[in-house]
Order: C-alpha cells, then sequence, then structure tokens
C-alpha cells in the first residue's frame, strides 16, 4: 500500500518537474521578469535612495 | 488518479513538498499585495518605527525609513521571490542548491528557527508592557513599568500563543483577519492626535529622542542600518510566500507596495508619534496620545495583535523545523513540540527582559546574517546558475543528488556565509553601535551581502567544478543545462 503510495508520489513529481522542463525549452517564460523589470527596478531604487538622502538624510 | 489523491498531492506541493505548478498558484498581483502589507503592517512596524526615533528626528527618520527599507526587500526579494516565484519551489528547497540539504537545514535553523524564538520572547514583552500600562491607565495611576506584571503578561502571551498554535491554522486565519485593519485605523487614530498638537513644520523638526553618538552622521547611518535589516528580515519568509504568486513578475513587484511601502508607512507614524510623546515604547504612546479611551481600546488591540503575530510566526515555524528534520521529529505530538519550542522564548523573558528595549539590537544582529544570505542566493542563483534551477537534483535523495557537496553541506556557501556575517560585525558592532568610517558611507549590510557573494561565487568557480559539487554549469554547459539537455543525471 505504501509503496503504491510512494510510487504515486513519485510519478506526481516527474510530472511537476516534466512540466517546468516543458518551460524552460521555450523560447519565453510567461510572466518572467525582464530587463525592463530588471531596469525600472533599478530606477526606483535609485531615485528612492537618492531622493531620500537629498530631500532629508542630510546631517 | 483518482480525486482524492489528485487534491492529497496538491496540498502537498502547497505545503512545500514538491514544487507548485503555475496553475495551482493562487495570488495574482494585488492577491499578493493585500497579502503581503497586511503582514507587513504589524507590531514590529511600532517597534521599528520607535527604534528609529531614538537615532534621528522624523525628517531625517523618514529618509532612513525609506532608504533602509528599499535596499533591504529589493535585495531580500531579489534573492528569494524571484526563484521561488519561478519554480513555485519551497524557498529552503530552493537553498538545497547553494548550502546542500543539510546545510540547508542549519540556514534555517539559524535564519528562521532562533528568528522567531527572539521575536516571540520580544513580541511577549510588548504584550506583558501593554498589559502593564493598561491596569495603570485605568487605574489613572502614573506608568510604574511594574517588572513582574510585565514578565506575567510576557509569560501568559507565549503561553496563549502556544495554546491558539496547537488548535491549528483556521484559528490564526480569524484571529489574522481583523489585525491588520484594526492596526491600520490605530495608526489613523494616532496621526489624527499628532496633527491636532503640531504642525508639520514643527512635526519635522523635532530632535532625536536619544542620539548615542555627537556625530549625526553616525546616528543617522546607524537608523538606515535599522531599516535595512527591517527589509532584510523578511528574508527567510517571503520566497514562500511568493511562491504561491501566479508568475515570477507577479511574486516580485507586490513586495514594494506592502513589505516596503506598508511598512515604511506604518513606520513612520510610529516615527511621529515616538518623536512626539517622547518614549520608543509603542505601549507609552497608547496611553499618553488620546486619553483613556483610546488608550484603552488601542491598548487592547496591541495586546491582542502581538498574540496573533506570535501565533503565526510560532505556527509557521514550527511547520518548517517539521518538514525540514525528517521522520523522527513529525512522530512528536503536535502540541509537545509547540510546548518545547517555547521553552526558549520563556527562558528570554525571565533572564534577558532588556531583550525589548533593546529591540533594534536583535533586530540589527539578525541583518548581519540575512545580508550575507541575500547576497550568497543573489551570486548563487543569478551568476553562477544563470536564473536555471534543475529540480531533479533539488528534489533527489542526498546520496543521488549532485547538491550533497560535502556530506550535505556547502562548506563554500557557509564559508561565504562566515565571511558576510565577520565583515558585518567589524563594519558595526550591533552589540555596541561601535563602527568605522566605512560605515558612514557604506553600511554594514551591503558590504556583508557583497563580500558573501564574492567570496561564494570565487571560490564556487574556483573549486566547486574540480571537486564536482553542486553540479554548477561551466562554459558550453550552461547552454546545455539552459536547453534543459543535461536534466536527467
Amino acid at each position: 500500500m505504501n509503496s503504491q503510495v510512494d510510487e504515486a508520489r513519485a510519478q506526481d513529481l516527474e510530472r511537476r518537474i516534466r512540466a517546468y522542463e516543458e518551460l524552460e525549452r521555450r523560447a519565453h517564460w510567461p510572466g518572467a521578469l525582464s530587463v525592463r523589470d530588471v531596469v525600472a527596478l533599478c530606477l526606483l531604487t535609485l531615485v528612492m535612495v537618492a531622493g531620500a538622502y537629498l530631500l532629508g538624510g542630510q546631517p | 488518479m483518482s480525486p482524492s489523491r489528485e487534491e492529497e498531492f496538491r496540498l502537498s506541493a502547497e505545503r512545500g513538498d514538491t514544487p507548485l505548478l503555475p496553475t495551482e498558484r493562487v495570488w495574482g498581483f494585488w492577491g499578493f499585495a493585500y497579502a503581503n502589507s497586511a503582514l507587513a503592517v504589524a507590531t514590529w512596524v511600532f517597534l521599528i518605527g520607535g527604534a528609529t526615533a531614538l537615532f534621528v528626528g522624523p525628517l531625517q527618520g523618514i529618509a532612513a525609513i525609506i532608504i533602509g527599507n528599499i535596499i533591504g526587500v529589493v535585495l531580500a526579494a531579489s534573492s528569494t521571490c524571484v526563484p521561488c516565484g519561478k519554480y513555485g519551489v519551497e524557498q529552503f528547497t530552493f537553498l538545497r542548491s547553494m548550502f546542500g540539504i543539510n546545510g540547508s537545514r542549519l540556514v534555517h535553523i539559524l535564519s528562521v528557527v532562533i528568528l522567531t524564538m527572539g521575536w516571540l520572547a520580544v513580541l511577549g514583552l510588548m504584550c506583558g508592557r501593554a498589559l502593564d500600562n493598561l491596569q495603570t491607565l485605568v487605574q489613572q495611576r502614573p506608568a510604574d513599568n511594574n517588572d513582574w506584571l510585565v514578565t506575567a503578561g510576557a509569560l501568559l502571551a507565549i503561553t496563549l500563543a502556544a495554546l491558539v498554535a496547537m488548535r491549528g491554522p483556521d484559528m490564526i486565519r480569524r484571529l489574522s483577519a481583523v489585525i491588520a485593519p484594526s492596526l491600520i485605523l490605530i495608526m489613523l487614530a494616532l496621526m489624527y492626535f499628532i496633527s491636532q498638537r503640531y504642525s508639520l513644520s514643527e512635526l519635522l523638526a523635532m530632535p532625536p529622542l536619544q542620539p548615542p553618538f555627537g556625530d549625526q552622521r553616525i546616528n543617522f547611518m546607524i537608523a538606515v542600518e535599522i531599516n535595512i535589516a527591517a527589509g532584510f528580515s523578511w528574508w527567510p519568509y517571503i520566497g514562500n510566500l511568493s511562491r504561491l504568486c501566479s508568475n515570477q513578475r507577479t511574486a516580485f513587484w507586490p513586495n514594494l507596495v506592502g513589505i516596503f511601502g506598508a511598512a515604511s508607512l506604518g513606520e513612520i507614524v510610529s516615527l511621529f508619534a515616538a518623536s512626539t510623546l517622547g518614549s520608543s515604547d509603542p505601549t507609552a504612546w497608547m496611553r499618553l496620545a488620546g486619553g483613556l479611551g483610546f488608550g484603552v481600546i488601542a491598548l487592547s488591540f496591541l495586546a491582542l495583535a502581538n498574540l496573533t503575530g506570535m501565533v503565526n510566526i510560532l505556527y509557521t515555524a514550527v511547520i518548517g523545523l517539521r518538514q525540514l528534520a525528517g521522520e523522527r521529529l513529525r512522530r512528536v505530538p503536535w502540541g509537545l513540540l509547540i510546548g518545547l519550542f517555547c521553552v526558549i522564548p520563556v527562558a528570554i523573558v525571565l533572564c534577558f527582559p532588556g531583550i525589548y528595549d533593546g529591540f533594534f539590537i536583535f533586530l540589527v544582529w539578525t541583518s548581519a546574517l540575512n545580508s550575507a544570505l541575500a547576497g550568497i542566493g543573489i551570486a548563487d542563483y543569478f551568476f553562477l546558475r544563470q536564473q536555471r534551477l534543475n529540480l531533479r537534483h533539488l528534489y533527489a535523495a542526498q546520496a543521488r543528488s549532485p547538491l550533497r557537496f560535502c556530506k550535505g553541506f556547502n562548506p563554500i556557501a557557509l564559508l561565504a556565509l562566515a565571511a558576510g556575517f565577520a565583515i558585518y560585525v567589524v563594519v558595526f558592532n550591533p552589540q555596541t553601535l561601535a563602527n568605522t568610517t566605512f560605515f558612514t558611507f557604506a553600511t554594514a549590510s551591503l558590504p556583508s551581502c557583497l563580500l558573501a557573494g564574492l567570496v561564494h561565487y570565487g571560490l564556487s568557480r574556483v573549486l566547486a567544478t574540480r571537486l564536482g559539487w553542486g553540479s554548477y554549469p561551466q562554459g558550453n554547459e550552461r547552454t546545455i543545462e539552459a536547453a534543459g539537455l543535461g536534466a536527467k543525471d
């Protein structure tokens, strides 16, 4: 009984891993962060840090 | 496969045993942003805002809160939410790729178990202080910080938290649903009372409560460091939340709404309250801000909110511990395990009650660890593995896994962790606040994150490939691995 459950569990894990391997083979991963996201994040961080420092952080 | 078996496997994936498929994930952008904000707006924002007010006035404090939180949250989320949101893997399973199977267990103990024990003691003591203030407020006596009552209240809070955690997640969900909105109402009321007494220019010109150094640059940088630590303190938790998001982008950006945006707003209100009411202790503000009626309601909610926070972190930590520790610990009854977990927080309350007033010291110590962990995560996932994980390796048994490294530990990652931790303490000692000139323009978390990442990257490139550790892609193999062709070894 236990071995049946273990086997089913192993098959389920295999199915999940295969699903991601399929995604990995595609040229485009749906919803992945792009270069635009990274640039936007860098700019946002820079503006927040520099803006906050210039407006209030200077002793 | 039968529907009940299918449901069982879905639940098992949700608990972290296997990767969640994109179709099984429950949160879109706003769903995660709300959950994230509800998590952020808890009693810890009062403590962090209050601690910031010790070092700087409100104007510099706002700057420190924004700078510290954005840096901490972006680095913590990049090293956890990006991979976990892409592959739907549990965070400490993902960490096997850099620390090994046993190494990730060690990191869990260092970053989740110890952190949770400390937080349980701090929040328990805050509960005790709230009850003490409530008692003196109702009796219309001046606050006396009755140590006996505070300790008894803290122990009662830890006991209640353990009893609720033993009852399971349904009760926790019901309690949590009312707490975040109640705390937002308390913050709005605090802002209302403050704005009735002070103009904005008066508010911004308030002095810091207890600046430890004559040099304002050092005080400002300590305030920034406390807030970086606040941002990094999400590192052990957000990876596991982000895996429930529909895709990688949804797993990343809402962190800037919740644990950055909502938390920063809450901390700014707390900063104003601390600066105007002359105390960094949130339980004292509730007593002083709006008279008897507000004080009684706010202190009661504060005690309840602490209790809910304690139950949440206790339940999460013990669940994680059970997952990682294997069969032997899974056989221990749930109630006994919760009870045993609370022994150390009880000891901290009894032996080190000063942890509450020196709360920021505890928080900053955790940053020495979390910043290095984030640096290692970024170096490993983005630069060594080129953002591609081999799930077969992550889920293989240790004996067969290329991620077994050395007896299940990756010595390189552990050395990088030690190096990051050491540079942090050299640049800025959280216990004594002793600091170097370098600290006043670089902080301590950033050098720690950078050094840990560089050590991990450098030694992995030089040694790991020669020793056959970690199955890192190299040269042409990167392309093969990227195409998924080398996935089945």
